[in-house]
């Protein structure tokens, strides 16, 4: 009896330590997005105004934000890229405070993330032939996601 | 409370996120364009600006009520895009337009944007600037990429029907690169840090101003006597 008792106090703590861990893991993620979300703003109002988009002396995103890659029908990657890090800041703040529904969506959303993330790292690298410090943040930050998610995925 | 905290801390960051964007899209636009009480325009005007090269490659009377001075790079693409927008207004606009361009090669960031000044201003020495010019921007993707552009640059020359021998001995010529050397000094003088820059009559047109209905209208505004 007693065993059991104390099978079920370990049972309980592990429970709590386990749903602690949870939470930190979607505090972090929301956290991390915002970071995603203030560098997708920034790049988005550099483009919108056209900061970027001409070419400069100093080195920087010019050649990448100019390339016919940065736009879709018109519209800017960046604002793509600034909805997709609300999204997961959405989510993952929702998974902190216990809505255990959002642990699917949240994973495709970081899931097509990293996808679009490899893509574009693929056409800096071997297609523009320029790096853009601004999207690099992104990338880090898109990669920073995956790991977290694949990582509370396990535990 | 706990319940509705999390929908709080979504609108929240959204509300910041959208004042963030205009608040840096405002600064943006003011670094730019700015409403000083002169105006931006007036504020440039008045500063001393370098002559440049002497005389400048131009299109249109000297005496025409607009003037477009463009700080342009051979390699850049969005001076490539803005290319056929001066066509335009060019062709749109005839005696009332004056199109002035200046050299302004942004390198080590394009690798061949100093040969293509050199072959434009080489082109210039023989009287055919402007069709070295359009040769230039309109095969940007050609040669962009290409390890030695100085045969492309040749063919051009021979196909413009330039003095090749001559072309050669002026691409490499003192007068050429103090040509480029003054444009640039220019450029400096007048706070350009970026291509294209377009001043119209001395005031900066902002970058995204640049697209042919924007330009029409701040070039109808300025022809009326109204500055936008």
């Amino acid at each position: 009896m007693k065993a059991n008792s104390a099978g079920a106090v370990g049972d309980n703590v592990a429970n709590r330590a386990g749903a602690r861990r949870i939470v930190s893991f979607y505090a972090a993620a929301a956290l991390l997005s915002l970071v995603g979300l203030a560098d997708a703003i920034y790049l988005t109002v550099q483009h919108l105004t056209g900061q970027s988009v001409r070419c400069t002396i100093v080195v920087g995103c010019s050649e990448v934000l100019s390339s016919e890659y940065a736009t879709i029908r018109g519209y800017p990657l960046a604002l793509l890229g600034a909805g997709a890090y609300f999204t997961v800041f959405s989510l993952a703040t929702l998974g902190a405070f216990g809505y255990k529904t959002v642990k699917v969506p949240l994973a495709v959303v970081v899931g097509l993330m990293f996808l679009t993330t490899l893509w574009l790292l693929y056409l800096q690298a071997f297609v523009i032939g320029h790096f853009c410090q601004f999207c690099l943040l992104s990338a880090a930050v898109t990669l920073g996601l995956t790991t977290l998610i694949v990582i509370s995925r396990r535990t | 409370m706990k319940r509705h905290l999390p929908f709080l801390l979504i609108l929240l960051v959204l509300g910041v996120a959208l004042g963030a964007g205009w608040y840096l899209k405002r600064n943006a636009v003011r670094s730019t364009a700015a409403p000083t009480p002169a105006g931006p325009t007036e504020a440039k005007a008045s500063s001393p600006a370098d002559p440049g090269a002497t005389p400048p490659h131009t299109l249109g009377p000297a005496d025409a009520p607009v003037t477009l001075e463009e700080f342009g790079d051979f390699e850049c693409p969005p001076c490539g895009l803005l290319h056929p927008v001066l066509q335009q207004i060019e062709r749109e606009y005839g005696s009332k337009v004056r199109i002035v361009f200046r050299e302004f090669p942004l390198t080590p960031n394009h690798a061949h944007a100093l040969p293509a000044a050199h072959a434009a201003e080489a082109a210039g020495l023989q009287g055919k600037f402007w069709e070295m010019h359009d040769l230039l921007y309109e095969n940007q993707k050609a040669w962009h990429e290409v390890f030695d552009v100085r045969p492309i640059f040749e063919g051009y020359a021979t196909r413009i029907g330039l003095d090749l021998e001559k072309f050669k001995r002026d691409d490499t010529s003192e007068i050429v690169e103090q040509r480029i050397f003054l444009d640039g000094k220019r450029g400096h003088s007048m706070d350009v840090k970026g291509t294209p820059t377009v001043f119209l009559n001395g005031r900066e047109v902002p970058f995204e101003s640049l697209a042919l209905e924007k330009l029409r209208a701040r070039i109808n505004s300025e022809l009326s006597g109204a500055r936008p």
